[in-house]
């Protein structure tokens, strides 16, 4: 069976770049890396704001996606919250 | 059936290193460090006859300090239902036998699906599925009926699946985690180790991770393992099979202001060994497309696939609400490609509880070798899968979470979605493929109900 | 070190509008120039902070075993709402001097790094001691390290 070229050059870098300059977006927006400082962390500190705040949810969806499609994971580590201690 | 509950390196960190920094919060006076307990129940079900699952998942952190503890989580899961096996529909009535048959006439008597397609499934079918799955059926024919998507209703399979970690701070601005994960299904036994390590910057506004998951599986198809390719009926099959993956995790996470963070990771997994779905089949056409009365093969996927994925998770905090918006992109050397948005936004209603309104757009790209029919007489194809989940579709999930505060620190929630999937590509030109719907999609219910406390 | 020693002198004149406060009461103020020739432990904390939360009951006690004479702790609130701080001391025992700072004022001249920060600050007004966060394991450290200052004279 001929097997089709993977991504072609040309669409490759053109999410390559959408991805470098989301991040980019995403980093300059807050002035710089510095961030607040950690007498602000108050909003960050809500349980919601947590990255894994909803772990078991996430975790089912992730089983449940995992099973009907072809792609999986992404989500990660931690980081944020009240920053406390 | 092979559903690989490979442990995500992405869950299992986020159990592991959660705990640190978020959780921190709910204590209590005097040096107490109370231990978190979560919980989810879900019932997922699809649409007519498929699949139905339920599944109970509870977890529980237990701080040792202020800067470790250990955490747990034990998952128990059981499906059933009709799952599709890769044949298409054809003008006339098709058969079929359950994996465990040894023979295309088995001793025991057949039974007639009369099966709608997917998407004329309506309500019947779905209210009739809130039986728990029954005993689950052995070697026995089934016929499909002109039209209709082949569907195996046999499928019935039991989860158990256990994993824990141990994380620390090391000095002021490093964490260090590792974990283990075990996972049995009746026909597939999973066993992982992962690590994870990170430090924080400017102030604990920047932190910087890396992880690594390392997975055995050992595939045990019911029925044996079929040869990839070999003709359906031929029955030749053959013992257990294995494969390893081992998955990378970058990732940084950003506090860009007071009230936004965002977290990106680059996720690199390889994968190596037995990754064909051993119950799935292909139908084999003439040149107009007309089936030649039963002729099919079994499927056949490569023993290597590298996958690659980008995400990028933003929360923001407003007054009162919350607003979440993620995006993945994957790639995959088996050609599959696919794209993820999330959004969801979370009402807050104080003592009253909050609302949370979620959409999810996906859309797939089919695999190299993904094949809704294979030309007659082919005796070598080579990789082929007729694998809805391999095929091109989008995915679309509607729901909203109402979440109820109890006791101190406590929550009641329960969540109800909508998944929908449809194929971006459903007929053929060929003569003898007309008017059949080669790719149905699917509709699921989603409901979790879910409690979490500390103690 | 040295930023601190700088802030710390620079911090010696009044901030803030408003009255400055009296033994255990509440202010908008922080002047340490009324608190020298005591040692004074002065702590950086939220209502949102749960290891702060946590410290207020050892801080608590700590200030029930010297005489004001010779030691007071003063909490510096850093709430964006006073309200939260407020119902914080409603549930926590505080007999100690409390001063808002929902702008971070005065946590930016001491150039605050953790949540919570506590400086302890000797009998002529240097800071010597700093922590960050608060953890159990360090209580006992913390407290010798108080005790050694208040020896001085």
């Amino acid at each position: 069976m001929p097997s089709r070229e993977t991504v072609l050059p040309v669409q490759r870098g053109r999410s390559a770049r959408f991805a470098i300059l989301a991040l980019a977006a995403a980093l300059l927006g807050g002035c710089a890396l510095a961030g607040p400082h950690p007498w602000e962390r108050d909003l960050m500190a809500r349980p919601e704001m947590a990255l894994d705040a909803a772990a078991v949810d996430g975790a089912i969806d992730d089983h449940i996606y995992f099973s009907k499609e072809g792609a999986t994971g992404g989500r990660g580590i931690s980081g944020g919250g009240c920053g406390c201690n | 059936m092979q559903l690989s509950r490979r442990r995500q390196l992405s869950a299992a960190a986020l159990a592991l290193l959660g705990g640190t920094t978020a959780h921190a919060q709910t204590d209590r006076s005097e040096s107490s460090l109370p231990a978190q307990f979560d919980s989810g129940l879900l019932w997922y079900q699809e649409n007519a006859d498929r699949i139905r699952d339920l599944e109970a998942v509870v977890s529980v952190r237990q701080p040792l300090s202020e800067d470790s503890g250990w955490n747990g989580k034990l998952t128990i899961d059981t499906v059933c239902g009709g799952s599709p096996i890769g044949a298409i529909p054809s003008r006339s009535a098709q058969s079929f036998v359950t994996p465990t048959a040894t023979s295309l006439n088995p001793p025991v008597a057949a039974a007639t699906q009369t099966t709608t397609s997917a998407s004329g499934g309506g309500g019947g079918g779905g209210l009739d599925n809130l039986s728990l799955c029954t005993n689950p059926v052995q070697n026995q024919k089934y016929t499909v009926a002109p039209g209709a998507l082949p569907i195996d209703q046999s499928f019935h399979d039991q989860r158990f699946a256990l994993s824990g970690g141990y994380d620390t701070a090391v000095g002021t601005r490093n964490h260090v985690s590792a974990g283990a994960a075990i996972s049995h299904e009746t026909d597939f036994f999973s066993l992982s180790l992962n690590g994870l390590l990170s430090r924080d910057f400017n102030d604990r506004n920047t932190t910087v991770a890396a992880g690594l998951n390392l997975e055995s599986d050992t595939i045990a198809p019911v029925g044996g393992t079929p040869v990839p390719g070999s003709r359906y009926g031929d029955f030749r099959k053959t013992g257990d099979q294995s494969k390893r993956v081992e998955d990378l995790l970058l990732g940084v996470t950003q506090v860009l202001s007071r009230r936004w963070i965002t977290q990106a990771n680059v996720s690199l997994e390889h994968a190596g060994g037995y990754q064909t779905d051993p119950y799935k089949i292909v139908t084999e056409v003439d040149a107009q497309g007309f089936d030649a009365g039963g002729i099919y093969v079994y499927e056949s996927r490569p023993q290597t696939r590298n996958r690659y994925a980008l995400y990028w998770d933003n929360k923001y905090a407003l007054d009162r609400d919350m607003v979440e918006a993620s995006v993945r992109l994957t790639r995959d050397t088996w050609g599959v490609r696919s794209g993820t948005v999330e959004v969801r936004y979370r009402l807050n209603l104080g003592a009253a509880g909050y609302f949370e309104p979620h959409v999810r757009a996906y859309r797939q790209t089919a695999a190299d070798f993904f094949r809704f029919y294979l030309p007659q007489g082919t005796v070598t194809p080579g990789y082929a899968s007729a694998d809805p989940r391999l095929g091109g579709f989008t995915g679309q999930t509607f729901g909203v979470k109402y979440g109820l505060p109890v006791g101190e620190s406590g929550e009641l929630s329960l969540r109800v979605e909508r998944y929908t999937q449809r194929g971006t590509d459903r007929s053929s030109a060929l003569p003898g493929l007309q008017g059949l719907d080669l790719y149905p999609g699917l509709q699921a219910l989603i409901v979790q109900a879910g409690l979490r406390f500390t103690f | 070190m040295h930023r601190r020693l700088i802030a710390i002198c620079a911090l010696m004149a009044t901030l803030v509008g408003g009255p400055a406060a009296a033994n255990g009461t509440i202010g908008d103020s922080l002047d340490l120039e009324q608190f020298k020739g005591k040692v004074v432990l002065l702590d950086f904390w939220a209502s949102w902070c749960a290891p702060c939360k946590a410290s207020f009951p050892w801080m608590q006690h700590l200030q029930q075993q010297y005489p004001r004479t010779d030691f007071v702790v003063i909490a510096v609130n850093v709430d964006h709402d006073r309200r939260l701080a407020e119902q914080f001391l409603q549930a926590e025992r505080a007999d100690f001097s409390v001063v808002f700072d929902p702008q971070g004022r005065i946590a930016e001249r001491f150039d605050v790094h953790s949540m919570p920060a506590s400086f302890y600050i000797d009998r002529s007004g240097r800071v010597r001691f700093t922590h960050a966060g608060f953890r159990n394991a360090e209580r006992d450290g913390a407290e010798r390290e108080i005790s050694r200052l208040v020896a001085e004279h």
